[in-house]
């Protein structure tokens, strides 16, 4: 257990290297093999983790560059030890359901690279590693919409990448600031998280700090005006992309928040709680609108994903235990859910390759199983209790609600407008009679579709059903970043705001 | 005694799980046996708990932990009082007889085994909301009879209205649940808690606006449930669902979650009377609304769900006055007759080859003697003819509004049971007697199975004789709820059921000889209000061009203009600039040295100008 | 009296024409003469202002410059019979191969 952390950051990347010499028809097994054993190693990680204990666990550390305080530091906690398993979970997962032909070499290889830049960004505990494999990350995926997209495929891929990558140009500058101001204060030079979380930095500093990480992570998660990439990189990326895009890459904005801006800003964080809640609330509603007015399936899943990432904002910065528990689960069960749908909409796609919802309609009556499956996830996306999506949303809600009221019902309006996109997408692909010709002898699920789509249907059901031990586990190191936070607090207001929407009982 | 309590929860989980296994393949006689089967068993776990709660048993268990984050703590946890033991009871009884009909009327369905599913994973549902002993377990189990009620209204999906119908239905009622959830979060602010016992024991410390405000959130989410106005359309628009369903779902449980939920939190009610008041007008009006509506519709299976929406109008009446055990005892009793004249509506349809319109039938009674006694007692139950169950209750409520010195709803209450007694036995007289409209179009109607009538009969007796219960009721439910005095003199109250019952059977006698003379003149129907009624204050049209279209269009706009040509427009403008700009700037380098020499001396110009004007703040 | 100004004043008119040159002169040559004047119009600054603060270093840095611009001539020149045994011409315009 001594070095189980460099070894799932750094399996899938030795087993890359072996892959090269695994023949074309063999490395589809390979991968899955590879990525099996990677989440038997997430697993046996959240076994042997202490659920007692909120910090840091399993700490690795050596130093790169000591002069400069950068140091391969490695560490997991409550917070990110779910999505560590949740990202090993759905590369195994976006692999068995894989059944593209043309280089699947290539495309097996730069899944499992990709799988270790998203499990190195989890697990990096120094900002300079975090940020390495913060950017790694853009490389597989680029290379993987535009060569195995479709359409506008370079168009998408291009404007993925350099959307995003500007955006982290700009972190890049807060970090070297960032360590600069940390050497000010010390006088020794450190790039590690938990150094910086101790680090009280001056109000305006953090206010432009806090600035230059959130234009980062607000284009990665995607927050509204910045997310008009994310349905070209869905609507062109294959299936495999798009599942791993929307189930992990998208987290990493939302993690970065809950592991940066709020510990390390903390003052700032509640001064822009408000136009981010705001924009939250826009991406809500907004992308809500959007995703009903769409005419492809797949656009749909999209612009929701777009609609529950502002309710994970809005749990984020609620600033309680309730709101950011809460919305880590979110992403967990947002991961899950909009995988699993994405891989829905690719089972539709492999067999008509259209995913036009007008093309097909009475899709119930000749793949009732595939129907079926659909239905349980439509339901766990809009929220239904005891589906895993009820829980996230409810606990963000429930926490924004003690910072204002009025905002957590405008946010709630998304449980209601996400009902109205979502069934009516149901109804006019599954509903109603089977009238194109084309569709009249489709295929229902087959087995490999089944392998992919059933273990994740079984978490929407038990996580719903039994959060608990995930909560709990979550929960206690959310506290103690609550706790930093109001330590480290330096203006009045902050100090008020983060205990009062941690009371319970109030009078308000 | 707990054993009793999971299986009674729990046995409609397990049908529900064992028919789901087929419900992929061919019709299969064994999920229907087995389904009513683990129905039944809950039925008589239920009832054995209740005559346990009877002798002063009250259990409260805590199943497992669920949500624990921050100071919130959230089990599963159940409580079977005196309250929801009678709500168990009915559930399981209705859903067991409604189980067993629909063995007789889905039997040519080629989704039989899908349907059995739905309706025990409804009752298992139901009884989530009924017995859970917080809000939120509450509002799992409301979801979840929500959900199963999209299922089911939309079970034949094939056509166009019944899968609209579903949508909309699960729809509006996530409009109310946003403000019965917002109910909850400031149920949890204010209370750290969720567990009725714990809240109910601090209401009475909190402020009042804070308890008026949760009140009327929470109410919300009722009015939702229980299709109150201005939620109320969709509730006829349900009926594309199949009839048995109707009869469950959409008369005897589900739509009285909304009345529960208010009977459940009447400690909380009860505090602030001005809420209880909104809700008490709100019902006398929808009492009233949806009965005029009643009055005109041609639609067999509409006239009842208008009439169902009239009478939880009644419910909410007296929940909203404090008549908290009334309101469960009409709950209760209308559970019975209500949901025995949809089934008996189903016999018709079933007869009549799915035909809707009263006016094509008439002169039933010859073919289907049984089904139009049963009906008969059902509508005479239902507009509270004595010793029917619906007298005892309906006359309680009407007493209650008298009471509390609300005499304008008590005049709403009193002229909606002239139209309840007026649309009931329009119906009655249209379906059953008269002129054999449906030889000239060609029907063939026969009875039903006899085991159908005979799993019907129960609701038969129960309709008729329930009333006699009212006073054991009320002794057993008023240990857990407040209890309700009449202050008024007894023979005011004497005079009041006289008057009432003697306007209630002359409208009943005038109705039968109108209709049995030939009824009313075409004239009438190019009344304008006629034409209001007709369309249902054109209230779903106003919907349809006020809220679904515009947003629709808006939406549409959102997309093409902000998303596409507003915001993607921009970030590509700035790419575009950006690629225009190395485009243009790529000139510069023209290969010539004598261009290269004079770009070198702007660089140089510009740099000794920095130098000489620049001064960085030190 | 010459003082400073009167030096400065000379190296700035001496800086104006080599820059002129460079612009406007088309042949290889002219422009040698004119970095020539452009470099020397620095030394005439550098060795004033030297004296004028009695610091020896514009001095060592004046002789540096001579001895590189005397280098820089020697390349240059190089190449630019070079470029006329190859090209025929010494004209600026001859010389596009670097277009972008």
């Amino acid at each position: 257990m001594e070095h189980i952390l460099s070894l799932i950051v750094f399996f899938p990347l030795i087993a890359m290297f072996f892959g090269f010499v695994i023949s074309k028809d063999s490395v589809k097994t390979f991968g899955i093999a590879v990525a099996l054993v990677e989440f038997i190693f997430s697993i046996i990680l959240w076994i042997g983790f202490d659920a007692g204990n909120a910090g840091f666990q399993f700490v690795e550390y050596a130093p790169l560059i000591s002069q400069f305080g950068v140091n391969y530091y490695l560490g997991v906690d409550g917070i990110s030890l779910f999505l560590v398993v949740l990202s090993t979970l759905m590369t195994l997962v976006s692999l068995i359901s894989l059944n593209i032909k043309k280089d699947i070499k290539n495309l097996v290889l730069a899944i499992l690279f990709l799988e270790m830049t998203l499990v190195g960004v989890f697990l990096s505990l120094d900002m300079i590693l975090f940020y390495i494999f913060w950017e790694l990350s853009l490389i597989p995926m680029l290379y993987i919409i535009g060569a195995w997209g479709s359409g506008q495929r370079i168009y998408a891929a291009i404007k993925f990448f350099l959307y995003t990558f500007a955006g982290s140009a700009l972190m890049l500058v807060g970090i070297l600031y960032l360590g600069y101001q940390y050497y000010l204060a010390t006088g020794t030079w450190s790039f590690s998280i938990p150094d910086w979380h101790l680090l009280v930095l001056p109000f305006h500093t953090q206010l432009w700090l806090f600035g230059a990480f959130f234009v980062d992570f607000a284009v990665k998660v995607p927050m509204f005006p910045f997310h008009t990439w994310l349905p070209y990189a869905h609507g062109q990326a294959p299936t495999v992309g798009s599942v791993l895009l929307a189930a992990v890459m998208l987290k990493m904005g939302t993690y970065a928040f809950i592991r940066f801006s709020l510990p390390f800003f903390p003052d700032a964080s509640v001064y822009f709680l408000y136009p981010i809640a705001v924009i939250a609330i826009i991406m809500v509603i907004y992308a809500a609108m959007v995703a009903y007015a769409q005419e492809d399936m797949k656009q749909v899943i999209a612009y929701s994903s777009i609609s529950h990432m502002g309710i994970i904002i809005l749990g984020t910065f609620a600033m309680n235990a309730e709101g950011i528990t809460g919305s880590i689960f979110l992403m967990l069960s947002h991961g899950i859910v909009s995988g699993a749908l994405f891989m829905l909409v690719g089972v539709i796609y492999d067999r008509r390759h259209t995913k036009m919802i007008d093309e097909f309609g009475g899709l119930a009556t000749v793949m009732p199983r595939y129907a079926t499956i659909f239905g349980i996830l439509m339901m766990a996306a809009v929220g239904l209790p005891l589906t895993i999506g009820f829980v996230g949303e409810f606990l963000s809600l429930l926490g924004f609600y003690a910072v204002n009221p009025y905002m957590a019902f405008l946010a709630g309006t998304g449980i209601i407008l996400g009902a109205v996109y979502m069934l009516v997408l149901y109804k006019r692909a599954f509903f109603g009679k089977l009238v194109k010709q084309e569709n009249k002898d489709l295929k229902d699920l087959d087995k490999r579709e089944f392998t992919a789509l059933i273990p994740l249907v079984a978490l929407v059901i038990i996580l719903g059903v039994y959060p608990k031990p995930v909560l709990t586990t979550i929960d206690m190191s959310v506290k103690k970043m609550i706790n930093l936070m109001e330590r480290k607090a330096l203006l009045p207001e902050t100090k008020e705001l983060l205990v009062r929407v941690n009371k319970v009982g109030g009078t308000k | 005694m707990e054993k009793y309590l999971y299986v009674a929860l729990f046995a409609p989980l397990a049908g529900a799980l064992f028919s789901l296994l087929f419900t992929a393949q061919k019709k299969n006689v064994i999920t229907a046996l087995v389904t009513s089967g683990l129905l039944l068993i809950s039925f008589v776990s239920s009832l054995t708990l209740m005559f346990a709660v009877h002798d002063g048993l009250t259990l409260h268990v805590k199943m497992m932990g669920w949500i624990s984050a921050g100071n919130l703590s959230l089990p599963y946890g159940f409580i079977v009082d005196n309250v929801s033991v009678v709500m168990m009871v009915t559930v399981t009884l209705v859903s067991a007889v409604v189980n067993i009909y629909s063995m007789g009327y889905m039997m040519h369905d080629k989704s039989y085994n899908r349907f059995f599913t739905y309706i025990s994973m409804f009752v298992f549902s139901m009884l989530i909301l009924v017995m859970s002993d917080n809000f939120v377990g509450l509002f799992i189990g409301w979801e979840g009879v929500g959900l199963c009620s999209y299922l089911l209204i939309g079970f034949w999906y094939e056509k166009e209205s019944a899968s609209w119908a579903g949508n909309e239905a699960f729809i509006m009622n996530r409009v109310a649940d946003l403000g019965m959830l917002m109910g909850l979060f400031l149920i949890y602010w204010q209370f750290g808690t969720f567990s009725y016992d714990e809240i109910f024991a601090h209401v009475g410390s909190v402020n009042t606006g804070i308890v008026t405000t949760i009140g009327l959130l929470l109410f919300v989410g009722a009015m939702g449930k229980s299709a109150q106005f201005p939620f109320h359309t969709w509730l006829a628009d349900a009926m594309e669902g199949p009839t048995p369903v109707s009869a469950l779902i959409h008369a005897a449980t589900m739509v009285t979650a909304g009345v529960y939920l208010v009977i459940r939190a009447s400690d909380l009610f009860s505090l602030v009377p001005e809420v209880g008041h909104i809700i008490a007008t709100l019902g006398a009006f929808v009492a009233v609304f949806a009965a005029s509506m009643a009055l005109v519709h041609r639609d067999l299976k509409k006239i009842i769900a208008y009439s169902t929406l009239s009478q939880l109008g009644y419910m909410f009446v007296a929940a909203g006055l404090g008549a908290y055990w009334i309101a469960l005892f009409h709950l209760m009793t209308h559970a019975f007759f209500k949901s025995l004249l949809f089934l008996g509506a189903g016999n018709i349809m079933h007869a009549m080859d799915d035909e809707l319109d009263i006016k094509k039938m008439g002169g039933l009674f010859k073919v289907m003697p049984y089904t139009a006694i049963l009906m008969a007692i059902a509508s005479v139950a239902l507009c509270g003819v004595y010793p029917f169950a619906g007298f005892f209750s309906k006359d309680a409520i009407l007493a209650s509004a008298f009471n509390g010195g609300n005499f304008y709803i008590w005049f709403t209450l009193f002229i909606g049971a002239g139209m309840t007694a007026f649309y009931s036995f329009r119906l009655i007289m249209l379906v059953f007697f008269g002129d054999k409209v449906y030889k000239k179009l060609g029907f063939h109607p026969h009875e039903t199975y006899p085991f159908v009538l005979w799993a019907l009969l129960p609701l038969g007796i129960l309709s008729t004789i329930a009333g006699f219960f009212e006073h054991p009721f009320e002794e057993f439910v008023t240990k857990v709820l407040d209890k309700y005095e009449f202050s008024m003199a007894h023979s005011t109250e004497i005079g009041l059921i006289f008057l009432t019952s003697a306007f209630v059977i002359i409208v009943i006698v005038a109705t039968i000889y109108k209709y049995a003379k030939g009824g009313f003149s075409k004239q009438l129907e190019t009344m304008p209000l006629y034409l209001l009624l007709k369309n249902q204050y054109y209230i779903p049209k106003i919907y349809e061009e006020v809220i679904f279209k515009p947003y629709y269009a808006l939406s549409k706009f959102a997309w093409k203009q902000i998303d596409v040509r507003i915001i993607d427009f921009t970030v590509d403008l700035i790419a575009k600039t950006l690629y225009k700009t190395g485009q243009e700037s790529r000139k510069m380098q023209s290969g010539n040295l004598s261009d290269m020499l004079r770009w070198m001396v702007v660089g140089i110009v510009v740099l000794l100008a920095l130098a000489i004007f620049y001064r960085p703040m030190m | 009296m010459i003082t400073l100004t009167h030096y400065l004043i000379l190296s700035g008119i001496l800086f104006s024409l080599g820059i002129i040159g460079v612009l406007r002169r088309k042949n290889l040559l002219m422009l040698f003469f004119s970095t020539e004047i452009l470099l020397n119009a620095v030394n005439v600054g550098f060795v004033a202002v030297s004296k004028y603060y009695g610091d020896l270093s514009g001095q060592f840095f004046a002789l540096f410059i001579i001895s590189i611009a005397a280098s820089e001539v020697a390349v240059g020149l190089g190449l630019l019979v070079l470029w006329y045994k190859r090209s025929g011409t010494i004209d600026l315009d001859s010389l596009q191969m670097m277009k972008g």
